[in-house]
């Protein structure tokens, strides 16, 4: 948070030197230094407070002159940072899960397996804020191990021929079977197993996303 | 380090409390089990009015050792206690959650589900 708000202030004050320098003290365009689009009217606000304060001034000489906008706007720049330090460590840091959902083209492999394999009560969790080691979780239920097993074959080919992936975890149909693709780690529970490990509950802080396909119409049960 | 005839504590809620190794499993002649292998071991100790009673036989993987782990970038994690999850013969935890730090060189182990129950992973 403090490196990057840092250097959030570097940009704002290299931008700001070359605001006020004599060549275009007048010229004030925002997208001129590289500026994001968050930054923008912000960027304009604060070239509008120099360019006032320069006015005042009655000394035109352009060392005075950033002297003396440096005094005047080193308080600014704190509010600024204070007000919009968060925002912009957010924008430039973080995503929005269903961000990284859109990212990850392996979540969208989970479609075709559902409706194809009727399995059943699917859900994929947003998992990276909470632990380091993975990103998503899928957690579904299928009611017999050969359902398991057919449920397996099919992301396991479906990951292997679309995404070159190959899974780790469980080789055979399991009560619990585990398959992991590094950043997609696949549960596929019989209803009890489900109930007794309960990781919905033990991954409760993590978000919750939306399938696409939710809504539609599923087969087989 | 473990070997048969050392104590380990159980890092799970599947009832037992304290574990003697008596086999290490997956070599035939090896002295020492270290993190991530599984061990054959007998329940000293249970939790009364649980599924698993003292003196049963049970596999069980082990999490934490007292001996060093060396990672190849040079890092070096030492427990304070040895401690084993138990698990089925599937390779399932018998209990559904588990306690303490454990090491990610399980997950390369193949034992991602007790990974995925653990509360914090190093």
């Amino acid at each position: 948070m403090a490196s990057t708000s840092l250097s959030a202030s570097f940009q704002i004050r290299f931008s700001a030197s070359s605001l006020i320098s004599p060549h275009d003290l007048c010229h004030l365009s925002p997208h001129a230094n590289g500026w994001k689009s968050s930054h923008t009217t912000e960027s304009y606000k604060l070239g509008r407070t120099i360019q006032r304060s320069l006015r005042g001034s009655s000394v035109v000489s352009p060392m005075a002159l950033a002297a003396n906008a440096s005094q005047d706007t080193d308080d600014m720049y704190d509010d600024l940072f204070k007000k919009y330090g968060k925002v912009v460590y957010k924008s430039s840091d973080q995503k929005s899960p269903t961000a990284e959902a859109d990212d990850d083209a392996e979540c969208l492999s989970c479609k075709p397996f559902i409706l194809y394999t009727s399995a059943s009560d699917i859900k994929l969790l947003f998992v990276k804020p909470l632990v380091y080691w993975t990103k998503f979780f899928l957690i579904t239920t299928a009611f017999s191990r050969p359902q398991i097993d057919a449920i397996r074959n099919r992301i396991n080919d479906l990951a292997e021929k679309q995404y070159g992936k190959f899974a780790t975890g469980d080789t055979k149909a399991n009560s619990w079977t585990l398959l992991d693709f590094g950043d997609v780690v696949v549960h596929i529970f019989l209803p009890e197993q489900r109930e007794i490990y309960n990781l919905e509950e033990f991954y409760a802080n993590a978000t919750p996303i939306e399938l696409p396909f939710e809504n539609e119409q599923r087969f087989g049960r | 380090m473990i070997q048969p005839q050392t104590h380990l504590n159980v890092a799970d809620n599947s009832g037992a409390r304290e574990l003697m190794c008596i086999r290490i499993i997956g070599a035939s002649n090896r002295r020492y089990a270290h993190i991530g292998d599984v061990i054959v071991a007998v329940i000293k100790d249970a939790v009364p009015n649980m599924p698993l009673e003292r003196s049963e036989v049970v596999r069980a993987v082990i999490v934490r050792t007292c001996k060093e782990l060396k990672r190849d970038n040079g890092m070096i994690i030492r427990y304070d206690d040895n401690a084993a999850v138990v698990i089925d013969q599937e390779g399932n935890p018998k209990g559904t959650r588990v306690f303490g730090a454990i090491a990610r060189e399980l997950r390369q182990f193949n034992f991602t589900k007790i990974v995925s129950l653990a509360p914090e992973v190093l």
